[in-house]
């Protein structure tokens, strides 16, 4: 079972200092706390600079005695986390997790991450590849899918609407996709083209 | 002395000490009749008493017994004026009243002297005009507490009550105290039971019992080593061998010595279910913390077989069993 007075404590904790630590975690639904959304900022002086990175988190039964289970939900191009699943591969994560580590840590260690590649012991091969023969493309498709998945904020609604609009889509349907995903216009794009 | 009384118990048929009463069992001794209660002051069945109610004032005591050094024939005397005053039936049971005071004045050593109860428990309804010794004032209770005459007394109360206040302030301090795993504040723990702190051998982070002990027992199926990280302290990743409760939360590194012996004291004293009086093994042979003893209270004696290794070195051999052997066996 879940311990999820613990759970409660770490979203109030974190969410505090939102401003100074770029991390937030919210519920995905108000009727669980087991499944949870946390964002983080692409740190600076790196190509995800700029970039706000949306990830899955899945609470196991066994909380904290077990890791949590956490997954890029925004597309990321980087060595140790895979570009199609956005699965992470990080130690802290799987068998050098703690109990004393909450969700804000994890996820500040996923941040870190972003900052600090191990391309020896990579998550995806073919970028990993990339980093090590040719860095500078590396560089600049990391930037650029920062650019095309991790930039949202940016925009303000109507110049998001605006922008769908342009591609064809009715007026209508995109505000209301665009409110169904938070604002998320990727995964709004995602949604038009699939619905 | 006192010989020379007759016994209560006695008198009603129920005392159990016979030959080695230090009363008296022979009729012919006065009974001690007085009542305590209205000797001090206020006797609650007042009238209906079965106790003589007598008074008989410190003062004259004290006079008498004065008097009663320098000539026991001048006491009789004496004694036979207060006939006088209190009647026939009183004569004997004065006179070993008096003896008894007597006695107690006249090695007029102040230690043998109780002192006053209501004052040692905070408020003396009599004041000044208390009879017996008030207390010095213990400055950690707070309570006149303290015997002026007996030095050994007042510096075994003085420690103890040291010792309490160190207590009931690191319990204090405790209270504050949370787990790094629940976020909760251990002592304020919903569950009674999971009031306890889970003291690490090696390091000094705090956690409550449930959550060490629910981190160091969860199933290594997670792809966790035992060794390297569920016996290892989840903040500073350090291996202890051992948690030990305490409910409360140790400031020095004295303190923790202290829990740390009180517990293995305790379990010491507490017979091993493994080794279950020699009938049994325990895995965790002599370095095990329960007692390892026989029925006859005899102790396990340690025997430590030392063996050369492969590599020239002594190691210490451990139990070996036919049955180890025999796993390997191929039976055809």
């Amino acid at each position: 079972m879940v311990d999820f007075a613990r759970v409660q404590k770490e979203l109030q904790e974190c969410n505090r200092d939102f401003e100074v630590s770029g991390i937030k975690v919210v519920p995905k639904s108000d009727a669980s706390l087991a499944h949870l959304l946390g964002t983080i900022t692409g740190p600076l002086g790196t190509p995800y600079e700029g970039g706000t990175f949306k990830i899955d988190i899945t609470l196991p039964d066994g909380y904290p005695f077990e890791p949590p289970k956490m997954r890029f939900a925004t597309k990321v191009w980087h060595p140790n986390i895979s570009s199609q699943s956005g699965a992470i591969c990080l130690d802290i994560l799987k068998d050098q997790w703690s109990p004393a580590l909450t969700l804000k840590t994890a996820l500040l260690s996923v941040q870190a991450l972003l900052s600090a590649p191990e391309p020896d012991d990579p998550q995806d091969a073919v970028v990993a590849q990339q980093y090590l023969r040719d860095y500078p493309t590396f560089m600049g498709t990391a930037r650029y899918w920062t650019e095309a998945f991790a930039r949202t904020s940016s925009l303000g609604v109507e110049e998001k609407v605006q922008k769908l609009v342009e591609m064809g889509f009715p007026d209508a349907l995109v505000r209301s996709t665009l409110e169904s995903v938070e604002g998320d216009e990727n995964m709004a794009l995602e949604k038009l083209c699939s619905g | 002395m006192s010989k020379r009384v007759l016994c209560k118990f006695f008198a009603h048929g129920a005392c159990l000490k016979g030959d080695h009463c230090e009363f008296s069992h022979d009729w012919k001794a006065p009974p001690n009749n007085i009542c305590t209660f209205y000797q001090k002051g206020v006797c609650a069945y007042g009238s209906r008493c079965r106790y003589d109610h007598i008074k008989v004032s410190r003062l004259v005591v004290q006079v008498f017994s004065q008097l009663f050094l320098l000539s026991f024939q001048l006491l009789v005397d004496l004694s036979i004026l207060l006939v006088d005053q209190h009647g026939m039936k009183n004569l004997g049971i004065l006179i070993c009243q008096m003896n008894d005071d007597v006695g107690e004045l006249r090695s007029v050593n102040p230690a043998d002297l109780p002192i006053c109860s209501f004052a040692a428990a905070g408020n003396c309804p009599h004041g000044e005009k208390c009879p017996r010794i008030h207390g010095d004032l213990c400055p950690t209770c707070g309570k006149h507490c303290l015997h002026p005459f007996r030095p050994q007394e007042r510096e075994e109360h003085v420690k103890t009550c040291e010792k309490m206040q160190r207590n009931l302030e690191a319990l204090k301090h405790s209270q504050e105290i949370e787990c790094s795993v629940c976020l909760e504040r251990v002592l304020s723990k919903s569950a009674p039971a999971e009031r306890k702190f889970g003291i690490l051998s090696e390091c000094d982070h705090p956690f409550c019992i449930s959550c060490i002990r629910n981190w160091r027992s969860s199933s290594p199926a997670s792809g966790m080593d035992v060794n390297s990280a569920l016996r290892a302290c989840p903040i500073c990743r350090k291996l202890s061998y051992f948690v030990i409760p305490s409910v409360i939360w140790y400031c020095s590194k004295e303190e923790k010595q202290e829990i740390l012996d009180s517990y293995k004291a305790k379990l010491r004293s507490i017979d091993c279910k493994h080794f279950d009086f020699g009938n049994g093994t325990c895995p965790f042979g002599t370095s095990c913390f329960y007692k390892h003893a026989y029925r006859d209270g005899r102790l396990e004696e340690v025997v430590i077989r030392h063996l050369g290794a492969e590599d020239g070195n002594t190691v210490i051999a451990k139990n070996i069993r036919l049955s180890d052997f025999l796993s390997n066996l191929q039976i055809r």
